[in-house]
């Protein structure tokens, strides 16, 4: 019957799908609260600069840029990954996400935040292999408060008290490591990745399943749970596959993506290591 | 026999002199300052928009529909935009009778980008039904609605444009109940709304009552050319230009970051940092610049595919689905415009717009072409910046003389700087409404 409904869609010189409301007044709110809180930000940060002295980073030169090429040596597997993202994407996930999107926002919210306070065992694990102390007893308090007071992590408590949400993987401590990203590879049903940030996610999740906090990662229950928060997050990211109707779609994620890392990595390192050396290419 | 042989000679000569007459007059040179009649504010006016605190009141829900548009004249689609079958189109239907606007994007854009978007937030508060489509030079649509495949024409992009409008507005939900019908467009898609409304005129099948153009152009081909001049004086040629600004984007955006106290560097980040990166009028002006040749890069490249003109695609061996793209990507970067109509838009359109020239090809591509129109219908409205980049002092002149009454000069903005504004919402309801000065009502 879905086929058969399909198939009459297909030959209809237009067809109509209901997507979620927008909401304009909201995302202009937000675009005048986000400059409010970069000139905050900035602030803090120059008042960083000056009190770290003789510790502060060595600035980045652009001499130091990556080249224009990204590393992609898997290029035809990652393309096949991206096209069949792309129609499961369009087919399943988007439409599983935009019916997420409907129900009442406090429901999102506190699926969101759920999943994102479980996600902080994983922080506090690996900013402490990162040597981060701090910022890992940031996490554990972040978790603890939003764990009890956020009733079980449904309500998002720790940020009021000033406790914004830092989270972190083994991607990254890997990167505080040393690792470079490596080549740029496409991972199905999840998108742009590395090497490194693969091996990362197979780390995270195996973290959270060994934990295994309140019996959620094994038995049936983990697959709806894993269904949910895929969906919760997918709902999350504002991104449509081809929707720049480019066909150098493709190279355009790929070069933004790697420099988002590249970038990300360099905030670990006082003194930034140079990338304009690293393979690049096809 | 004979006389088929000597009908093959005639059309060849006759291809020939077209083409000869390409050669010999290839397309001139933008006059005026490259940055047009902007400044140093109009540059980052140009690139940051409005502030939010200055945009006009917007609506906290807006429904959105997304039309999937399959067209019967599109020609066959290329392998590579396997993506693109249909041409995708947003409809926000209001609960009550009320007036359609048709919205049309600028240079490359898509039919939901954010000044698309924050268009649509604003007209659908002020109670109209408002549906948006991409530019007929957006890839999407070069690929799912144009019949040539060749974009930048504004006779055959407006013509492609009422085509497919004429199918949406047959097949609108039937509970939306339209009152009227209005177009606008920001950019070239406000020459290309003026031109499918002139269109109506004699077809009469979508019965469009107001145009506005928001920021449109004048002569197309100089606009365009000034902003190869920019690329030129701000880039260079070649792919160096380009390195060295990325290459000084990438440590200042690194370093903003490594200020920061994130954790990962998202799309809030890169808004806010985005006021801090550029810093010099160069700066800016190769920001805008390089924006335009990235959408040209994809307009080229359909050009060229769809043409089989052989610039940088060999017509015998197209790309194929997972073939990389990187080098011709690399390749159209360095080419200019004035490439493209010499080697793409012009070779077609001598050869398929019978009696036309290079000089025609150019004359057509001007808003003159339907300056009488524009000048005696009262139903034509404008809104543009004294500092708009893409205009010099001659073309802001004509538009006034035009269209008298009914344009709005601000005093700035640069190019689209100001859309959205209170002021300039306001004065397009008005402009919808009937109630600006030297319209009709």
């Amino acid at each position: 019957m879905l086929l058969l409904g399909c198939g009459g869609c297909a030959l209809k010189p237009v067809t109509y799908h209901s997507l979620p409301d927008q909401t304009p007044a909201a995302d202009n709110a937000a675009a005048l609260q986000r400059e409010r809180d970069l000139e905050a930000a900035q602030a803090a940060a120059a008042a960083r600069a000056r009190s770290e002295g003789a510790e502060a980073r060595r600035p980045i030169t652009p001499a130091e840029a990556p080249s224009l090429r990204t590393y992609d040596p898997l290029s035809r597997l990652n393309r096949f990954s991206y096209r069949f993202n792309t129609r499961f994407d369009r087919l399943v996930f988007l439409p599983a996400a935009n019916a997420y999107r409907r129900i009442p926002h406090p429901l999102q919210a506190g699926v969101h935040h759920f999943f994102g306070n479980l996600s902080e065992i994983d922080s506090v694990i690996n900013y402490t292999l990162q040597g981060r102390l701090g910022r890992g007893v940031r996490s554990l308090g972040r978790f603890v408060i939003n764990s009890t007071v956020g009733i079980g992590g449904l309500f998002e408590v720790a940020e009021r008290l000033r406790l914004p949400n830092r989270p972190t993987g083994f991607a990254t401590t890997l990167a505080k490591w040393g690792m470079h990203p490596g080549a740029y590879v496409v991972i199905p049903f999840y998108g742009p990745s590395s090497t490194r940030e693969a091996i990362g996610l197979v780390a995270d999740y195996g973290t959270l399943y060994a934990i295994n906090p309140i019996d959620l990662y094994r038995g049936t229950q983990s697959w709806g749970l894993g269904v949910v928060n895929a969906v919760d997050q997918r709902a999350h990211v504002d991104f449509e596959y081809y929707a720049t109707g480019s066909p150098f779609e493709y190279e355009m994620i790929r070069f933004l993506y790697v420099r988002k890392l590249l970038i990300e990595d360099s905030a670990l390192h006082p003194t930034p290591k140079t990338n304009s050396e690293l393979p690049a290419g096809e | 026999m004979n006389l088929a042989l000597v009908a093959l000679v005639l059309a060849s000569m006759a291809s020939a002199a077209r083409a000869g007459d390409l050669a010999a007059t290839p397309l001139p040179v933008a006059p005026g300052p490259p940055t047009g009649l902007a400044g140093p504010a109009a540059l980052r006016e140009t690139v940051f928009g409005p502030r939010p605190e200055d945009i006009a009141p917007l609506p906290a829900r807006v429904p959105l529909l997304e039309l999937n548009v399959r067209t019967a004249w599109h020609r066959p689609l290329p392998a590579v935009f396997w993506f693109d079958a249909r041409l995708r189109a947003w409809l926000s239907p209001q609960q009550h009778p009320a007036p359609l606007v048709i919205v049309i994007a600028g240079t490359g854009g898509s039919g939901n980008s954010d000044k698309v978007t924050t268009l649509r937030g604003a007209l659908y508060g002020a109670g109209f039904h408002v549906l948006t489509l991409p530019s007929p030079t957006f890839p999407g649509f070069i690929a799912a609605a144009s019949s040539t495949g060749i974009a930048g024409d504004l006779l055959q992009d407006g013509e492609d444009l009422y085509a497919t409008l004429t199918e949406i507005l047959a097949h609108l939900p039937p509970r939306m109940q339209v009152t009227d019908v209005d177009i606008i467009g920001y950019s070239l898609g406000g020459a290309n709304a003026a031109i499918v409304k002139s269109i109506d005129s004699q077809e009469q099948r979508l019965h469009l009552h107001r145009a506005v153009m928001i920021n449109p152009p004048v002569s197309l081909f100089d606009s365009v050319g000034r902003l190869d001049k920019l690329y030129a004086i701000t880039l260079g040629n070649g792919d160096a230009g380009v390195e060295r600004f990325y290459q000084r984007l990438y440590a200042e955006l690194a370093n903003l970051y490594r200020a920061s106290d994130r954790s990962v560097l998202d799309e809030d980040f890169l808004l806010g940092a985005a006021a801090s990166v550029l810093t010099t009028d160069r700066e800016f002006a190769a920001a805008i610049a390089l924006s335009f040749r990235l959408d040209l890069v994809n307009m080229f490249f359909a050009g060229d595919l769809y043409s089989g003109a052989g610039v940088v695609v060999d017509p015998r061996h197209p790309p194929k689905v997972g073939d990389s793209l990187e080098e011709i990507g690399i390749e159209l970067r360095s080419m200019p415009f004035s490439a493209y109509f010499e080697r793409v838009f012009a070779p077609y359109y001598l050869k398929h717009r019978a009696g036309s020239t290079v000089s025609s090809l150019i004359a057509q591509n001007r808003l003159s072409v339907i300056g009488d129109t524009l000048a005696k219908d009262g139903n034509y409205f404008a809104q543009t910046n004294r500092d708009d980049l893409i205009l010099d002092e001659e073309e802001l002149a004509w538009l006034e003389r035009t269209l008298g009454r009914r344009i709005v000069v601000y005093e700035q903005g640069g190019h689209l700087g100001n859309l959205g504004e209170r002021r300039q919402i306001e004065d397009l309801l008005e402009m919808l409404a009937g109630r600006w000065p030297g319209g009709s009502s």
